[in-house]
């Protein structure tokens, strides 16, 4: 009896939540609070681009676009209608979805090279128009400062309420995706990314599901970009720029593609490196670069993925 | 009208001559090439190192430019682009984009951040129709046209380029008659990054050169090779002097959204022929 609720407190991914809370918890009163909640929003970025990448097998190579729409639906909609966060917050989530859902047909209809070049070129108009063509509203290459107002019930313009609001929605997040991945339907996404003539085969309509996909994973994304505007204060196009598309690729690969964990663990891991240690990193994207080929060449489980197996290994000799 | 037409060729056969290896790479192996804008960077670059040492002669720059690229090419496909035929086509990319950063610090390392520029190294312009064209132009018109025909000939004249087409429409049945098809690739492939160093010098006077132009030409040239069709040679030229017309006449009424445009033309074709690959 007490096994079976163990186990299913673990499969539900409560277990999941608790560890990622106290990590992230002990992480920032270690270090500070605001570079750690930068790390948790980055996390959820990481987490929504795994959706697509891990989990259905589509790499993209312009989720900055999506991350770059909530930031400016959100940063639009403060600057022009209403201070208030929440429906900042919630103007990205929409803005996001609204940018996935126009362009996911036309872009998971293409697998493998195509369809990560596809959003890289979208990525690159999106820029575009960020910078230059609606220049006049968007602040072109200075961007927009925001300012927030504060709400009564939850102030998330003081720094540890938002640290705290932030990490309450990685674990949302992270929740949401557990159920959606091991529910039928993230057995589907694997199917599709394993072969998808079979699913097909079999009589699922796979292209509702990859757009449906598509939008969640976009969604996620530019949650992630409204929590960055609002942890910044600031919009600018270094928010869509299609060259950082690399650093959550690399977070990915290194936490490991394909698993909620990982994908938890490769934000940190990146974050952790681009902040500490690129100070001692003279050739920055030289360093990116080797690592990146590293990663493909002799890592490609990432972290989360080895430390499976290795745990593996040990309980399979126990036995 | 007619500087339009001049500039929308020109901008077409600078887009043919990078394309095609792209084409040709992504055609067989179905791996995106992102290291062909690190070549194509780096032609541009040795051109600059070059040219003090040349008494500033232009063409011998040129030569110098895609014999350094030869190498350099050839290390890439051995050690990084062989290693992943065959394997997830996501590897490809993102180990070649690695190449990518690698090669654009390095020439940030070694030339700076700024951009330089370069003067136009013929200098002179005819008047043709009453509208002032320079001979450079018409010079890269005729080179990328010759550069059509010469590899015309290669693909259909020659045993190398009728094996690297058989390999491109089945790769299997080119190896189950005993030619080991990758070396032919290889071969292929550094021809496609001497065609992109080329690519490079002979646009370099027309732009600025700077670190990141080779990331911008090559998301233009992968628009140019899904309009045209995978692996489709004839394809890509088409499309190469057709997209470099959306550019230039687009540039003729609000030049920054010259590159959006491209991408445009290309959702528009995704829509009524999706690849399904």
């Amino acid at each position: 009896m007490g096994k079976d609720v163990k186990a299913r407190f673990r499969d539900s991914g409560g277990l999941g939540v608790i560890l990622i809370a106290l990590g992230f918890i002990i992480f920032g009163t270690a270090t500070s609070i605001h570079r750690t909640t930068d790390f948790i929003i980055f996390s959820i970025f990481v987490l929504g681009f795994d959706l697509l990448y891990g989990h259905m097998g589509r790499l993209s190579f312009g989720h900055m676009l999506f991350f770059g729409s909530g930031a400016y639906a959100a940063g639009l909609l403060v600057r022009y209608a209403t201070p208030n966060p929440f429906l900042a917050i919630l103007a990205g989530i929409c803005g996001g979805a609204l940018v996935g859902g126009i362009l996911g047909p036309v872009a998971v209809r293409a697998t493998g090279a195509c369809f990560a070049l596809i959003n890289l070129a979208f990525n690159q108009v999106g820029y575009f128009l960020a910078l230059v063509a609606f220049a006049k509203s968007t602040g072109g290459e200075d961007g927009l400062s925001l300012t927030f107002s504060s709400t009564p019930l939850l102030d998330i313009t003081r720094p540890k309420v938002f640290f705290g609001f932030a990490l309450f929605c990685l674990c949302l997040i992270y929740y949401l995706l557990k159920r959606l991945t091991s529910s039928p339907y993230g057995i589907l996404l694997r199917t599709i990314r394993e072969n998808e003539t079979r699913a097909q085969f079999i009589g699922y309509n796979t292209y509702r599901y990859k757009w449906f996909t598509f939008v969640i994973s976009s969604s996620i994304s530019a949650f992630a970009g409204a929590l960055a505007t609002l942890n910044y204060g600031y919009v600018n196009p270094s928010f869509v720029d299609p060259t950082r598309n690399v650093e959550v690729i690399f977070a990915a690969l290194i936490g490991g593609a394909g698993s909620l964990y990982g994908a938890v663990i490769g934000g940190f891991s990146y974050m952790v490196i681009s902040n500490y240690l690129a100070r001692y990193i003279p050739r920055w994207e030289m360093f990116l670069g080797f690592a990146l080929l590293i990663l493909v060449f002799k890592f490609r489980e990432g972290i989360w993925g080895n430390v499976i197996s290795v745990w593996k290994r040990r309980t399979q000799t126990g036995e | 009208m007619i500087s339009t037409l001049i500039y929308g060729l020109t901008i077409g056969g600078i887009l043919y001559i990078i394309s095609i290896g792209l084409s040709l790479t992504f055609g067989s192996m179905r791996i995106v090439n992102f290291a062909h804008g690190m070549i194509y960077t780096t032609g541009a670059y040795i051109l600059i190192a070059a040219l003090p040492f040349l008494r500033h002669n232009f063409f011998a720059g040129i030569v110098v430019a895609i014999l350094v690229v030869i190498p350099i090419s050839f290390i890439i496909e051995k050690f990084i682009v062989r290693r992943l035929y065959g394997e997830s086509i996501d590897y490809a990319i993102i180990a070649t984009y690695a190449v990518l950063l690698i090669g654009v610090d390095l020439v940030k390392w070694i030339w700076g951040t700024s951009p330089i520029p370069l003067s136009d190294p013929v200098g002179k312009s005819v008047t043709f129709l009453s509208v002032q064209v320079p001979v450079y132009r018409l010079i890269i018109i005729a080179v990328s046209l010759a550069i059509c025909a010469g590899l015309w000939v290669f693909f259909k004249k020659t045993i190398i380029g009728k094996i690297v087409i058989a390999g491109l429409q089945d790769r299997e049945a080119v190896r189950s008659l005993g030619i080991s098809v990758d070396r032919y690739f290889s071969i292929v492939f550094v021809l496609g990054s001497c065609l992109a160093a080329l690519g490079g010098v002979l646009y370099s006077p027309i732009t600025t050169v700077h670190p990141y132009m080779g990331f911008h030409i090559l998301l233009i040239s992968f628009a140019v090779v899904i309009v045209g069709g995978l692996g489709s040679l004839k394809g890509t030229t088409i499309s190469a002097f057709a997209l470099g017309m959306v550019m230039a006449i687009t540039g003729r009424f609000w030049g920054p959204a010259a590159e959006a445009m491209v991408f445009a033309v290309m959702a528009i074709m995704l829509i009524f022929k999706p690849i399904e690959v």
